[in-house]
């Protein structure tokens, strides 16, 4: 009883902690290689130039990307397994969740940098269509989402 | 005198179109025939204009506008029929010919761009999408979009994961 109350608590606090993170969220733009994407590169009007400065920020950015990913990734894996655990020890999966969650910040602050030095190769008017294009996105895939829910 | 007798329309489509695979012989009555070896390259022409119709433009048309084009042939043949009588069965052939190469370029038109869509469009190489996913995963995380049923993800961000389909499409 105090194990399965314990962990509820827990994983509030753990949900609490997620939803905080969108607050300080990062510019948002497309996700993936979007400056690799024939369509979206034309409708932004991107200069060949301007794909191979993208890209070199990207692919200095990428070991570190990848390092913080598996990161955040193995601390997850150790937080699952604590959580899974009959006997829950309170205090250490506290402290995973912090790490957790640290972790997360940190990819964030790295991809937050990526995309900072992304939007300095962009004109202004191509950074607004871009984020034009990904607001557009999301309104579409929500709107497919509620018609698949009605259905 | 012997009796000519001339290539059939089926017959030219079938030339002008040959069957994937080994080149059709021609017959040796186009050698001697002007008329017939006319209009064979008046078929292959028709169909080289077809087949430059971009495939991305014909993937993107909407189901209006198919039945729109539709109702335009349809239209189209129905006014050869009444306005040149014997004369009309070649229009109308070769009409229906060209809806039927519309119709089986439509499948392919509709395969290349699902499968550029699917690939991340053809620019990108295999580094590149390694890279594409890497950077998915990544916005995924950081975003606490965490998938694959943990325990602090019951409640995901509405329409936040599994999201790729609209980019695909730019």
């Amino acid at each position: 009883m105090t194990a399965t109350l314990t962990k509820t608590w827990l994983a509030t606090l753990a949900l609490v902690l997620a939803a905080a993170a969108p607050l300080i969220a990062a510019p948002e733009m497309p996700d993936g290689k979007w400056w690799k994407r024939p369509r979206l590169a034309a409708e932004i009007h991107l200069t060949p130039e301007q794909s191979r400065e993208i890209e070199k920020i990207f692919v200095q950015a990428r070991t570190r990307l990848i390092d913080l990913k598996a990161d955040l990734e193995k601390k997850q894996l150790a937080l699952q397994s604590s959580m899974d655990d009959q006997t829950v020890d309170r205090k250490a999966v506290e402290r995973q969740i912090e790490a957790v969650e640290n972790a997360r910040a940190e990819l964030q602050k790295a991809r937050a940098l990526m995309i900072l030095d992304m939007k300095q190769v962009l004109k202004p008017d191509q950074w607004e269509r871009l984020r034009q294009l990904q607001q557009e996105m999301r309104e579409r895939r929500q709107e497919r989402r509620g018609a698949s829910g009605r259905d | 005198m012997p009796t000519i007798t001339h290539l059939s329309e089926a017959e030219l489509f079938g030339l002008a179109v040959p069957p994937a695979g080994s080149p059709e012989a021609l017959p040796a009555h186009l050698s001697d025939c002007l008329s017939c070896s006319r209009a064979l390259q008046e078929w292959k022409a028709a169909v080289r204009a077809l087949a430059a119709e971009d495939a991305e433009e014909i993937s993107r048309r909407s189901e209006e506008e198919w039945t729109a084009a539709e109702d335009r042939t349809l239209d189209a043949i129905r006014r050869v029929r009444v306005g040149r009588g014997g004369s009309g069965l070649r229009w109308t052939v070769g009409i229906a010919a060209s809806l039927l190469l519309f119709a089986l370029a439509l499948p392919v038109a509709r395969m290349r761009h699902e499968a550029g869509r699917r690939t991340n469009a053809p620019e990108m190489s295999a580094e590149d999408q390694k890279d594409d996913a890497l950077l998915r995963d990544v916005a995924r995380l950081s975003r606490g979009e965490d998938a694959g049923g943990a325990w602090n993800s019951l409640a995901p961000e509405p329409g936040a994961a599994g999201n790729s389909g609209e980019e695909d499409r730019l």
